[in-house]
C-alpha cells in the first residue's frame, strides 16, 4: 500500500488489523520455540506456561474477527484492502492452529522419561528447527510483503515432509528395539506428526500472503515430501 | 458468449475549448450491465450521453471518433436521432416524471413514436411496462393521479417504466439511485437485474458496492480517459492499473 486513505480512520483500522496478525503471528512463533525447547530438554516445569500462552493466541483471534467484521462492515474493504481483511482472517485461523498443535506438543512431554536418548531426539529437533524457521520466514514475508520469500517457505515444506519422515523413522527404530519404550515413543511420533501439520498450517500461510500480494493464488501442487508420498 | 451491443472508437468529446474524452475505446455487451466509474468531473456521464446523442442539445459540444450500435455509427449526420433515442433510452438522477398522470407518463413515449394506435394497446404497453418496472402492483388502482405524487423510488420505477414503454434495446442509468433510500435502490438494483436478460444496460454510479452488485463489466474513468475496463468482479478483487486501485480504495488524493 503506498498512498493513504483518504480517510485517516480507516487507515488506522487496516494497521490495527495488520498489527494485530503480526503480534498473534509472534506469539505462535515463541510458543513454538518454547514447546520445542520443553521437548527437547524434558523440561516438565515449562509445560504450563506454554499452554497457557495458547489463551494469549486464542484471544488474538477472537480480537482478529472482530476487528475484520467491523471493517467489512463500516468500510466494505475493495481490491487490495479485501485481500489484507480476507488473508487477515485466514492467517489468524493457521496460526491458531499452530498455537493449537504447540500446546499439544507441550503436553507431550509429561510422560516422557528424562533420559531420553540423543540420538532419538536429534531428527525430532532439526525438523522442529526448520519448522521454527519455515514460521519465522513466513511472518517475514508477512510484514514486507515478499512474494518470492513466501513462495519460498511454500516450496520449502517438502523439507519439512522429508524430516518428518526421518524423524519417524528413527522413533520406530527405537521403540522396535524395546516394546517397554511404546508408551513415550507413540508420544514423540504425535509429536512429530504435529510438526508436519504445523509445516502444513505454514505453507497456507504462505499461500494467503502470495494471494494478498498478487490477487491469485499460487498455481499448480506443491512439491511433496516422503511423508506425504508414502 | 459476449456479443458486443455497443463500440466506442477514438471517441474524443470537447465543450468549448475543453475536452472532457479523450480517445475512448470500449467495448459495451449486449444483455449485460456495465458500471461507469470515477470521480465527478472524468467524463463517465458525457460517454453514456453520446450513446444516445444527448450532447447534441449542448451547442457548445463536438464529438470526434465513432460509436457504433450493433456495427451502426450513429454519429452520422443522416441518421434520425428519434428513432435512436426510441432505441437507447435514459433514466437520470434524478426522477423526472412529466406532470402527467402515472397512465401519461408511459402511454406518451409509444404515441409520440406512433406505437399503440388504439387504447387497449396503449393499455397493454402501460401495464406491461408497469409490470417490467415492478411498479404495477403499486400502482394499478391509480394510473390516473398524477406521476409526480408517486414516492422517490416509485418515481423512478416509473421513469424506468416510460423508458421501457418504447421498446428499446438499451438503457442509460446516471446515477439512477442516488437519490433514493436503501429500500428504494434495492428495488431498482433487483430491476436492473431482470430488466438486462433483455436490454443492454450502461449505469453511471459512485456507489462501488452498487457497481460490484449490478454489474458484469466495470469501466473506470478520470479526467477523461478510461483508465481500466474489465470484469466487475477482477477490477474490484485485484485491479490491474494503481489509479484503479486507488480510486476504489478510497486513496483518492
Amino acid at each position: 500500500m503506498s498512498n493513504e486513505h483518504t480517510v485517516k480512520s480507516y487507515e488506522e483500522e487496516l494497521r490495527y488489523l495488520i498489527d494485530s496478525v503480526i503480534k498473534m503471528g509472534s506469539l505462535t512463533e515463541s510458543q513454538l520455540v518454547d514447546s520445542m525447547d520443553a521437548i527437547i530438554k524434558v523440561d516438565k516445569d515449562s509445560i504450563d506456561k506454554i499452554i497457557k500462552s495458547d489463551d494469549e493466541i486464542n484471544k488474538f483471534r477472537s480480537k482478529i474477527d472482530t476487528q475484520i467484521m467491523t471493517l467489512l462492515v463500516k468500510r466494505a474493504p475493495m481490491a487490495i484492502d479485501l485481500r489484507e481483511t480476507i488473508s487477515s482472517l485466514k492467517i489468524s485461523q493457521d496460526l491458531e492452529r499452530i498455537g493449537d498443535l504447540s500446546k499439544s506438543n507441550a503436553k507431550k512431554v509429561k510422560p516422557l522419561p528424562l533420559d531420553l536418548p540423543e540420538e532419538l531426539l536429534g531428527n525430532l529437533k532439526r525438523l522442529g528447527e526448520l519448522v521454527i524457521k519455515q514460521l519465522n520466514d513466513v511472518l517475514d514475508s508477512y510484514v514486507n510483503k515478499n512474494y518470492d520469500k513466501a513462495k519460498e517457505v511454500w516450496e520449502k515444506d517438502e523439507q519439512v515432509d522429508d524430516l518428518t519422515y526421518i524423524a519417524m523413522e528413527s522413533v520406530i527404530d527405537f521403540l522396535s528395539k524395546d516394546k517397554k519404550n511404546l508408551d513415550f515413543s507413540t508420544h514423540l511420533i504425535f509429536a512429530t506428526k504435529n510438526l508436519e501439520r504445523a509445516g502444513d498450517h505454514i505453507t497456507n500461510i504462505a499461500e494467503s500472503i502470495c494471494f494478498l500480494i498478487k490477487g491469485e493464488y499460487l498455481k499448480g501442487s506443491r512439491p511433496k515430501g516422503k511423508v506425504i508420498e508414502k | 458468449m459476449e456479443n458486443v451491443k455497443i463500440k466506442s472508437k477514438n471517441l474524443n468529446v470537447y465543450y468549448g475549448e475543453k475536452q472532457a474524452l479523450f480517445d475512448v475505446n470500449l467495448d459495451l455487451n449486449e444483455k449485460e450491465v456495465t458500471a461507469l466509474i470515477g470521480p465527478s468531473g472524468c467524463g463517465k456521464s458525457t460517454f453514456i450521453r453520446c450513446i444516445n446523442r444527448m450532447n447534441d442539445v449542448i451547442d457548445i459540444c463536438k464529438v470526434s471518433g465513432n460509436i457504433e450500435i450493433d456495427g451502426v455509427e450513429i454519429n452520422d449526420k443522416n441518421l434520425d436521432v428519434v428513432s435512436l433515442r426510441e432505441r437507447v433510452g435514459m433514466v437520470f438522477q434524478k426522477p423526472n416524471p412529466f406532470p402527467k398522470s402515472i397512465y401519461d407518463n408511459i402511454s406518451y413515449g409509444p404515441k409520440i413514436h406512433g406505437k399503440g394506435e388504439t387504447k387497449s394497446e396503449l393499455d397493454e404497453i402501460v401495464e406491461n411496462s408497469l409490470k417490467k418496472a415492478a411498479l404495477w402492483e403499486e400502482v394499478k388502482d391509480r394510473l390516473d393521479e398524477p406521476g409526480t405524487g408517486l414516492s422517490g423510488g416509485q418515481q423512478q420505477r416509473l421513469c424506468i417504466a416510460r423508458a421501457i414503454s418504447v421498446n428499446p434495446e438499451v438503457i442509460l442509468m446516471d446515477e439512477p439511485c442516488s437519490a433514493l433510500d436503501p429500500i428504494a435502490t434495492a428495488k431498482i438494483e433487483e430491476l436492473i437485474d431482470e430488466l438486462k436478460k433483455t436490454y443492454t444496460i450502461v449505469i453511471v454510479t459512485h456507489s462501488m458496492a452498487q457497481a460490484v452488485r449490478v454489474s458484469q463489466k466495470t469501466g473506470f474513468f478520470h479526467l477523461g480517459k478510461l483508465i481500466e475496463v474489465g470484469k466487475t468482479e477482477k477490477i474490484f478483487k485485484n485491479p490491474d492499473n494503481k489509479m484503479t486501485q486507488d480510486y476504489i480504495t478510497g486513496r483518492f488524493g
